[in-house]
């Protein structure tokens, strides 16, 4: 694995605090937007999931909120997160090739255990290269707070099965040609 | 919000950004297919707001007809979806009669370079203060997937044109140049937080600010799906000079992202000639901003 590059690096406690709530911001922001359009597209069973999965990460916004409470965050511009992914590693990659409109249980169980992968990894790689103790040591904190949560979806998956490679029927599908 | 360890709310408001990207948000839901790439705008958007602190009070987003033109909807601003191909117009009518509001148009590639082209021609050349988002997914996707302006002439999944359209496609950002436009630029909907930063800037532009918004359309062009390995940071830069940004968009293909073109002329407001000591580019005034309310 190569080193991070030097503009990725954490450099306080006050600046990972404000990398978490982003993420964790984002992953709620992310959920939501999913249970809506499954919502919108009649799968009340996987936009369930998502309501549920987008409630927990309002509590994960609210706890890193409440850490924030004793600290001046710095404000950081959208495009200017220490991260590499395109959004934060939990937001949306609103591109996704494995979210659709007629996606099983287990596939979007599939699609937050990646999420919640990221976001792990983000954690971990702050954890090893923070230059500040603190901040390194809180990052190791959260990062055990994600594998919990992947542990969570790992066990939910164990129970819907794994994805299907096909995909069920498309009762109203566009109207393209052969 | 409530309280945490002891401290008052006005506490931590100080510490958290008092306006968040979800403020921006409806309560409606988006019917967009999941997968679509007018999210990563709607996404964009309401981050570029809420960075720049404006008051949903006073914002207004116009849109035509067509998929990505319900985005008034989804934000909690205000919001005139409007007839095909009269964003631009509805949106001028709004910002001379309400000046002190930020406008923002938006729409897609027919709505906007077909039935609303004429209109996109002379924003570019009246130049007043507005920003147009177009979301180009080089289709049209509300009426079930037929060619768009920006289609491809050998595209030939559609009933309507089963050979292709056999034209050529319309060119965005040069026309935009040709016609006068102070502000051009292209983002990727893969690409919310980098599309932020365009955003941010062409709000921040004193003129008219045109971006250019490559928008997969997951259910009638799956194949946009490689734009992303396939779009690039634009090898242009902010070409100041408009013949050299001319000859650079002709040779770019089409999927360079970034700042193409952006220009200091008179911004049109009811006769009123422009602000003449505003002289920052976009990427000073961006940098100004960080400086004001950053770190």
């Amino acid at each position: 694995m190569s080193p991070p590059a030097a503009d990725s690096i954490i450099e306080s406690v006050a600046e990972l605090v404000a990398h978490a709530l982003e993420l964790e911001y984002a992953s709620q922001a992310h959920y939501e937007q999913l249970a809506d359009s499954m919502a919108v597209h009649h799968n009340p069973e996987v936009a369930s999931l998502f309501q549920r999965l987008a409630a927990l990460s309002g509590e994960h916004a609210a706890e890193v909120a409440a850490r924030a409470a004793d600290m001046t965050l710095p404000r950081i511009p959208p495009w200017a997160f220490k991260w590499e992914c395109p959004d934060a590693p939990e937001g949306a990659d609103c591109l996704d090739p494995d979210v659709s409109y007629r996606m099983t249980t287990a596939e979007a169980v599939a699609v937050a255990l990646h999420n919640e992968r990221r976001g792990r990894a983000y954690y971990l790689h702050v954890a090893a290269s923070a230059t500040d103790a603190e901040a390194r040591t809180l990052a190791a904190a959260m990062a055990t707070e994600e594998a919990e949560h992947v542990a969570l979806l790992e066990a939910m998956l164990v129970e819907t099965g794994a994805p299907q490679p096909a995909e069920p029927e498309d009762l109203d599908p566009p109207h393209m040609p052969a | 919000m409530t309280a945490a360890h002891g401290r008052s709310t006005e506490q931590l408001k100080a510490s958290i950004p008092s306006l968040r990207a979800k403020d921006y948000k409806s309560d409606v839901k988006p019917v967009w297919c999941p997968g679509c790439g007018h999210f990563g705008v709607l996404a964009a958007l309401t981050k570029t707001l809420a960075y720049l602190e404006l008051p949903p009070e006073q914002v207004a987003v116009v849109s035509g007809i067509g998929c990505s033109s319900r985005l008034p909807a989804y934000l909690a601003v205000h919001g005139f979806h409007g007839v095909h191909g009269r964003a631009l117009p509805l949106a001028t009518g709004l910002k001379a009669a309400r000046p002190e509001l930020t406008v923002i148009a938006a729409g897609g590639d027919g709505d906007g370079f077909s039935i609303g082209g004429n209109h996109f021609l002379h924003a570019c050349r009246r130049n007043q203060d507005l920003t147009y988002i177009v979301m180009d997914n080089e289709v049209y996707g509300m009426t079930k997937g037929q060619a768009s302006p920006t289609t491809q002439p050998d595209w030939c999944r559609s009933k309507l044109t089963p050979h292709g359209t056999g034209m050529r496609r319309f060119q965005p950002a040069a026309i935009a140049l040709a016609a006068g436009a102070s502000f051009i630029a292209r983002g990727f909907a893969g690409d919310p937080n980098g599309l932020t930063r365009l955003l941010a800037a062409a709000i921040e532009h004193p003129g008219f600010a045109f971006v250019q918004v490559l928008s997969p359309c997951r259910t009638f062009r799956p194949e946009q799906q490689e734009w992303k390995q396939l779009v690039h940071a634009c090898e242009l830069g902010p070409a100041h000079d408009a013949a050299r940004a001319a000859e650079l968009i002709q040779r770019d293909d089409g999927l360079g992202l970034g700042l193409l073109f952006e220009q200091k002329i008179p911004v049109y407001a009811a006769g009123v000639a422009a602000d003449a000591a505003d002289t920052l580019t976009a990427a000073e005034r961006l940098a100004a901003i960080e400086a004001e309310h950053c770190r």
